[in-house]
This record gives structure tokens, C-alpha cells and sequence, in this order.
């Protein structure tokens, strides 16, 4: 009576014990083989490290795309030759057309690693934390940084490159002088950084502590500085056929980051919305269609 | 606590019994599931789907309460599918349901399916806190547990997983029995050429409706009766077979879903990822999320197809950590819905 | 650049120069100012610098580098199309990375370094624009250490001094001089950039001084370059 396809009842619940694991440290290929690196982020692309480049005092990033094992060889060859070379040429392209990006230092696409200028400064995700900690205050700082975040996608998306992964960690905001509308920022000469403190305090040394009023100065100055986009790992361009549609993903990207990670600075993102839209012809439409986007994002049909 | 879970969103209906004991793990009473199956190069239609879960759903109750060795009075609530998923077949398992719970007067639990595929993977793997990777027919979600929401970080922008696979596989004319996706996964054992096909990730976001079109391209070059130099032939001059094809598809879409699964494990900060819905139960899937948890020095959860398959275990199971919180959906309440958001659910259940 | 840490290979044995060669300067010639740096990540491999202006014998050095002579084993650049110590350095950190792992597209690092430096990948047209030319009077020369044999800074010095008609211009620390003879509009106009380098799109330049402005161009300009320079051949 029974139908045959149905299936036993199911032992007791219990957790298997998950694959073991290790970490493998990954071999750099030449010329950075045998130097002893700092890494700063495993990201999901690349292995990003500190070093130095042309001079033993000139910092820079290296980027380390390692073969991914789980690929295809094929596919993993074509994906970080691809990748590697359609970052560094959409950044020459950003520096050709007036965009602060890093600049493009050395390439070894066959090998996976691309060297670009170390930017000195803070993520805005890391800006925006101090910020929500110092009590998330709509004070002039950070509602002109969200204007500066709205006009910096904007001149991006005016040239006719799409980000590709616009969150609020590849957005840094240059630690020294403000170049932008010409505002002239605080140079912040002088002042120790927190991680030369910290490196201070590593070295059994104790930092000079700054006052509270450089402190607040610092924090004040944290908001300031131009916004250099970083991380153009999935960045693309075209000069023709750009569509809207391209755009406003970043846009909505880039709102979902700030609401995944700072609850506090979602209303902020109107701020950046209305920069934006001034910053160049065809803005309004990306906004336009950015209402499509999340409403296609937040209601898509998903059938179980 | 004992619940009785239905669940019938696709085309298969399952009917689960848990019982939850304080400080205990959960325990299985009752897990039976039967599947529609559709004609090779045919969909399953809501219509025909809808007819199938109503022959069966009496019959699957009644065996699991024997199975279960419990009466009725055992019982504390009714769980159901209450979306996302086909309109005609939620309903039918809807109903049953409403008539279950008015019959045996037992309150009723609506669950959201993806919901339930969460908490079901949580519990068997004892994965503490993962991002989730939900892989099935009508779903392709990256998701993390953040402040009492599944929230989504990443998802697809055209067409789920599993319907891509099963449009492949019809495309091919691969068998649906006993589901396209396990037919394609055989023959792509036996695939060893890789042919490209579009590879299209965004952010945490990825699109497979491309490789549909270009699925479309190739298929017709392997007709046999095309003449030899109109036959598709990798670039050492050797013949594409159907195997190769399989083979491709998988490497290509099952990188994509590690790729987007590893950026959300970089964004979010964790080292475990869980895999769920039924294209979770894809070996080489698996192997490739095991690959890149590894490299992150983390680790991978995956559930057997009892569990990664659609079940009426997962319904029961979410729905009765529900039940606990004190939350149950009144009789008016217990409609169905064809859209319904991992991120709409208020998980008060956890921290 | 780290003047402390280069090797010096006093070891080795200077091979003495041609004394067949028609034009040679008098043996007692002061011996040429030398910069040696190490490249980061290449610690065994010297590049020794040395800068030269009012050149009157271009044509007999260059005759002596088409014809190979293996003791021209040297870049001679034209210096007015150098934009910067960081172009230089960028052009030999490419050229020594690419002939240490079997990348070169020519022969020796030499003729690499003069290749890395053009934006395409037509060597003779590389030499044209960036090797010396008949009319050079201001010439780079540099020599790479660290392949094979053994070079001392103190013979390169000596023996340039001997064959180069022209005054030895001493280096600093930053290098600032190798870009003190560059013609930016020709630099311009090699790498193909319209005016002002990066075309600053966008930037209103309201009310930065102009000295400022010039440097934010050159600094535009230097990145194009860099970017374009390290993408070649992909």
C-alpha cells in the first residue's frame, strides 16, 4: 500500500563533523618571492599586500590574484588575466580622464599580480564607524563627505566606468590635503597616525597621547580629504552602449553597503544620491533608474 | 514539542515530524517526500503540480503519523509552506493544511521556505553562525544572519540556479527523473573538455541567463546529423559531446556561486559557509565550496539530498522554532504567497 | 636610493677599453659621476647611473653601440624624455623583471630598458625616440650589475668618464636630476596625450596657485605614462 518512492524516515539528527582545514600560505610569485610582506586583506579576488616599489621608501600595494584551485585552469587562467588587466586599464583610463584612482605601478598579468600606489587614508566604511561610535551626529563633516562620495561615482560614471563592486571599503578618503572644489583640507603633518602608534606601542615605546582637542581635530579631519575609489577588480568600461541600468546596480550596491554595515548612515545616502545626480549629463536617469533596480532587487519573483 | 510540517512550494510534497526537546537536538520522527516528474524537455506546470500534491498529501500525512508512532493529540502545531513558490501547488498544501489544523483544532505555523532550508542546514550541521548559500530550482541567495534577519547580500539578477540547470538540461533533452540537475552532474563526470561559456558575476550578485542563450548556440552543434565541419569541435579538432557540455556548465556556474559566496564571507568576516536548497546536494559543488573554505582556512556544511531537497522536515523544523517565540499565523491569516523575501521574516528566535 | 646597500663588486677585473677605437678620449679623463641603486626585490642586482650633458660625441657612441661592441654594454638614453626619476625607475624595474624571468622581448636589459619605455612595441622605434640619438648633447647612461659578470660601479664611472665627451652631472639622493633636461611637450607627444596629460575632466581648477597646478599635470601626466608603460604588450 505504501508508494514505493517514498523515502525512510531519517536517523536522528546529528552534526558531521565538518571537512578539516588548514590555511596554505600562498607563494608569491617573482619578484616578490622571497620579500616578506605584509598582508593587509585576503579579499575574495585577491590577496592585497603592503610593500614597497621602485625606491626602499615609495609605498604600494601589491595585488596577488592566486590561482583558484577550486576553477577550472582554463577558466581561472582566462578569469585573472581578464580581470587583472580590464582593473589596471580602467584605472590608466580614471588617471587619463581626471578620476582619482591609484595609480597603475607594474603588472604581471601571466602571473597574477598587479602593483598600484599604497593610498594613505581611511576606508569611508572605516570613517563611517568612527563616525556612528562618536554618536552619528548630521553634523557639516560627514554631510559634506557623503557629497564627495556622490560626485567622485558620479565623475566615475562620466567617463563611462561602472565600479562593478561599489561598497563603502572601496572607498577611501585621502588622508592630507583636499584638492577637490579647491577646499584646502588640514594637513595632518605632524600628527601621529594609529598605526604608527600602535607600532610605537609594539616597540615597548609609549606614544605620546594627542589632546582631546587634536583628537576631535583628527576625527574633524577624518571626514575631510579627496575620495580615491580603490578595488576595481570588477570594474568595466564602455564608451558606448554604458547602460543606465550598469550604473544605477552600482548606485544600489553601494546603498545596500551603507544599510548592511551602518544603520545609522542609510539617510546619509540621500546625501550622496543628490551629489550624484548634479556630478554629470545622465545622472538623473541612472536615479531614475536606480527606483527600477531596487524595486526589481527587493520584490523579484522567486518561486520555491 | 511535536510539529507536523508540509511543504509543497515545487514539485515535490513532503510532510515532516519533529520534536524538539530542551537542551536535546531535534528528532526526526517522520521525513517523507514524493516527487512530480515531468516529461524530458518539459517543465513541471503549477497546474499539473498542484493536481499531483493533492492525490498525495493525505495518504504522506497519514503514513507519517503512523510512522511517527504518535497521535494527533502528540501534536502542537500545523507547519506550511507559506512561499515563496508556485501559486497552484502552495495552495494545494495550504489547504490541506487549513483543514489539518481546523480538523484537529492545532494552530497553524507559516513558514518561509527559505527560511526553513536555513534552519534545517543549521541544526544538521551544527554550523554556529554561516553565510548561506540557498541553491534551488527558483533560488540563488548569498545570505548572513545580521540583527534578526536573513539578509541577502548577494542574489541572482535573472534567472535561479536550478532553473538554469533544468533549462539546460531540457535543452539537451536530459531526462528529469530523478531531477535534470542529478543527470547533468552524471554526465558531467564523464565531460573533460571545457568549453567556455558566458561567466557573469557582479559584486555579490550573479546573472545566468547568458549562458542559456549560449547553451541554446552550442546544443545545435552537436546534432549528429550535421555535417562534420558544421559540428562543434574544441580547438584541438575533437568533438563536443553532451558530457563536455555538462561538464562546462557546471565548472562555469558552480565557480560563479563559490565566487560570490566567497565575497560575501570576505565582507562579512566569516569562515563557514552552508549550503542549502537542492542544488546543494551537487558533488562537485560541494568539493568547490570545500576548495575555497579551505583556502580561507574555513570550513563547508552541506547537507544529503534528505535535507538539501525540498522536505517537510525543514517546514516543521523552522516552523516550530517559530512556534516557541510564541507566533503562529491565524486562519486568515494563512494564505500563500508566490513572493516572499528571505529578509521579510523577523528570526526571533536567535541572538 | 639606499647609497649604502649596493654590492660593489670589487673583486672583479675591469676589462681594459678598446685602444682600436678611433676617437678615445685622453686615459686621464676624470672618471664619470656614478648613481648605483637597488630596485626593491632585486637586492643582487645594481643599476648604475650616470648623467651627461653637452655631449659632443654622440655619433662615435652610437656607432659604438650598433656595432656591439660588448664593452658598450649600456643604455645610452636620450635624457630630454625622461619625465621623472619614477618613469626611469618604472622602465628598469620592467625591463630587469622581464629578463630575469625570460619576458624580454630583446636581447639584453639594455636594449629591454629602452624598449619598456615606449608606449608600443616597435623596438626600432623605441631606440628612435628614447635611445641617443646623433644630435643627443643630453644622455642617461645606465648599466645594469647583477647579470653574469661582475660590475663595479668604480669601472662604469671610469671608463663612461673615458668615452663620453661631455660633463658628468653628480646625482642626488632623489634623482631629481634625471628629469632636468626633460622636454615635457615631446614626452607628451610620444606617449600621445592630449593637453594636459590627464585631461582633468571635471576639475574646475578654481583657485589652486599655478605652481601647484602644473605639478597636480605633471603628477596626471606621470601616471598615464606609468599605467601605460607597465600594461604594455597585454
Amino acid at each position: 500500500m505504501a508508494p514505493e518512492t517514498i523515502e525512510p524516515t531519517a536517523p536522528p539528527l546529528r552534526a558531521p563533523s565538518p571537512t578539516p582545514t588548514y590555511r596554505p600560505l600562498h607563494a608569491l610569485p617573482p619578484p616578490f618571492t622571497s620579500s616578506n610582506l605584509e598582508v593587509l586583506t585576503q579579499g575574495a579576488e585577491a590577496l592585497v599586500y603592503r610593500s614597497v616599489f621602485l625606491t626602499p621608501h615609495t609605498p604600494c600595494v601589491v595585488k596577488y590574484r592566486p590561482p583558484k584551485p577550486y576553477r577550472h585552469p582554463v577558466l581561472d587562467r582566462r578569469l585573472t588575466k581578464a580581470r587583472l588587466l580590464a582593473e589596471a586599464r580602467v584605472l590608466v583610463r580614471c588617471k587619463r580622464d581626471g578620476v582619482d584612482v591609484p595609480r597603475v605601478l607594474g603588472a604581471d598579468w601571466e602571473a597574477g599580480w598587479l602593483v598600484l600606489e599604497w593610498v594613505e587614508g581611511r576606508t569611508v566604511r572605516g570613517v563611517l564607524d568612527g563616525w556612528a561610535e562618536r554618536g552619528a551626529s548630521v553634523e557639516e563633516g560627514v554631510v559634506g563627505l557623503m557629497g564627495r562620495v556622490g560626485r567622485a561615482v558620479g565623475r566615475l560614471h562620466g567617463i563611462g566606468v561602472v565600479h562593478g563592486d561599489l561598497t563603502t571599503s572601496n572607498l577611501m578618503v585621502r588622508q592630507g590635503e583636499r584638492k577637490e572644489e579647491g577646499v584646502q583640507g588640514e594637513q595632518s603633518k605632524g600628527r601621529m597616525t594609529t598605526s604608527e602608534m600602535r607600532m610605537l606601542a609594539e616597540d615597548g615605546e609609549t606614544p605620546s597621547f594627542p589632546s582631546v582637542e587634536a583628537k576631535r581635530q583628527e576625527q574633524r579631519d577624518e571626514l575631510e580629504g579627496d575620495i580615491v575609489l580603490i578595488d576595481f577588480g570588477l570594474a568595466s568600461h564602455s564608451t558606448q552602449n554604458l547602460q543606465d541600468e550598469d550604473r544605477a546596480v552600482d548606485l544600489y550596491v553601494l546603498e545596500r553597503a551603507f544599510a548592511a554595515t551602518h544603520p545609522k548612515a542609510e539617510p546619509l545616502f540621500q546625501k550622496v544620491l543628490s551629489a550624484y545626480g548634479e556630478s554629470f549629463k545622465g545622472a538623473r536617469a541612472v536615479l531614475k533608474k536606480l527606483e527600477d533596480v531596487r524595486l526589481r532587487g527587493r520584490k523579484r519573483s522567486m518561486l520555491g | 514539542m511535536i510539529a507536523l510540517g508540509l511543504e509543497g512550494s515545487a514539485n515535490k510534497i513532503g510532510i515532516g515530524i519533529i520534536s524538539h526537546t530542551p537542551t536535546k537536538p531535534p528528532v526526526i520522527l517522520a521525513n517523507l517526500r514524493h516527487t512530480y516528474n515531468s516529461p524530458p524537455g518539459e517543465g513541471f506546470l503549477p497546474k499539473d503540480t498542484a493536481l499531483h500534491h493533492r492525490a498525495w498529501v493525505v495518504r504522506l500525512i497519514k503514513q507519517a503519523i503512523r510512522q511517527a508512532k504518535i497521535t494527533i493529540s502528540d501534536l502542537d502545531c500545523i507547519c506550511y509552506t507559506k512561499g515563496p513558490g508556485m501559486g497552484a501547488p502552495l495552495q494545494s498544501v495550504a489547504l490541506a493544511a487549513r483543514t489539518c489544523a481546523l480538523l484537529w483544532n492545532k494552530p497553524l505555523v507559516g513558514v518561509n521556505h527559505c527560511v526553513g532550508h536555513i534552519e534545517m542546514g543549521r541544526s544538521i550541521t551544527g554550523a554556529e553562525n554561516p553565510v548561506v548559500l540557498y541553491v534551488s530550482g527558483g533560488n540563488t541567495q548569498v545570505i548572513a544572519y545580521s540583527a534578526n534577519r536573513y539578509r541577502i547580500f548577494g542574489e541572482t539578477l535573472d534567472i535561479a540556479i536550478g532553473n538554469c540547470i533544468d533549462r539546460f538540461a531540457r535543452t539537451l533533452m536530459i531526462p528529469n527523473d530523478p531531477f535534470p540537475g542529478y543527470n547533468v552532474e552524471q554526465l558531467a563526470k564523464k565531460g573533460k573538455n571545457f568549453i567556455e561559456l558566458p561567466y557573469a558575476v557582479k559584486g555579490m550578485d550573479a546573472s545566468f541567463s547568458g549562458i542559456l542563450a549560449a547553451a541554446d548556440v552550442l546544443a545545435k552543434g552537436l546534432d549528429e546529423s550535421l555535417p562534420d565541419e558544421k559540428r562543434l569541435k574544441t580547438e584541438e579538432g575533437e568533438l563536443v559531446t553532451k558530457e563536455d557540455l555538462c561538464f562546462s556548465l557546471q565548472e562555469t556556474i558552480y565557480a560563479m556561486l563559490v565566487e560570490i559566496t566567497e565575497r560575501a564571507m570576505a565582507h562579512v568576516g566569516s569562515k563557514q559557509v552552508l549550503v542549502v536548497g537542492g542544488v546543494g546536494s551537487n558533488e562537485r559543488l560541494q568539493q568547490m565550496m570545500g576548495m575555497m573554505a579551505r583556502d580561507r582556512g574555513g570550513s563547508v556544511f552541506a547537507t544529503d539530498e534528505r535535507f538539501c531537497i525540498d522536505n517537510g522536515i525543514m517546514i516543521a523544523h523552522a516552523g516550530l522554532l517559530e512556534f516557541q517565540t510564541g507566533v503562529t499565523t491565524e486562519l486568515k491569516d494563512s494564505t500563500c504567497t508566490q513572493r516572499f523575501r528571505t529578509d521579510e521574516v523577523y528570526v526571533g528566535w536567535r541572538e | 636610493m639606499a647609497p649604502s646597500s649596493p654590492p660593489q663588486d670589487t673583486t672583479s677585473t675591469p676589462p681594459r677599453p678598446q685602444e682600436t677605437a678611433t676617437s678615445q678620449p685622453p686615459s686621464q679623463s676624470p672618471p664619470a659621476h656614478i648613481h648605483t641603486l637597488t630596485l626593491p626585490h632585486y637586492p643582487t642586482h645594481p643599476i648604475h647611473l650616470a648623467l651627461f650633458r653637452s655631449v659632443t660625441n654622440a655619433p662615435t657612441l652610437r656607432s659604438q653601440l650598433l656595432s656591439s661592441n660588448p664593452l658598450f654594454d649600456y643604455a645610452f638614453l636620450d635624457a630630454t624624455v625622461l619625465l621623472s626619476p619614477t618613469h626611469l625607475l618604472l622602465a628598469a624595474q620592467l625591463a630587469l623583471h622581464a629578463h630575469l624571468t625570460g619576458k624580454g622581448k630583446t636581447r639584453t636589459p639594455h636594449s629591454e630598458l629602452v624598449f619598456r619605455l615606449h608606449p608600443n612595441n616597435n623596438i626600432g622605434e623605441a631606440y628612435r625616440k628614447f635611445g641617443m640619438g646623433d644630435e643627443s648633447r643630453e644622455v642617461l647612461v645606465v648599466k645594469f650589475g647583477g647579470l653574469g659578470e661582475a660590475v663595479a660601479a668604480e669601472w662604469v664611472g671610469k671608463h663612461l668618464g673615458e668615452v663620453v665627451e661631455g660633463e658628468s652631472v653628480r646625482m642626488g639622493e632623489d634623482m631629481e636630476e634625471v628629469a632636468m633636461f626633460a622636454d615635457v611637450a615631446k614626452v607628451r607627444k610620444i606617449y600621445k596625450l592630449g593637453e594636459g596629460g590627464a585631461k582633468g575632466k571635471g576639475k574646475k581648477g578654481t583657485d589652486v596657485n599655478g605652481d601647484g597646478k602644473a605639478r597636480d599635470e605633471l603628477k596626471g601626466m606621470e601616471s598615464v605614462i606609468l599605467g601605460m608603460m607597465a600594461l604594455k604588450g597585454s
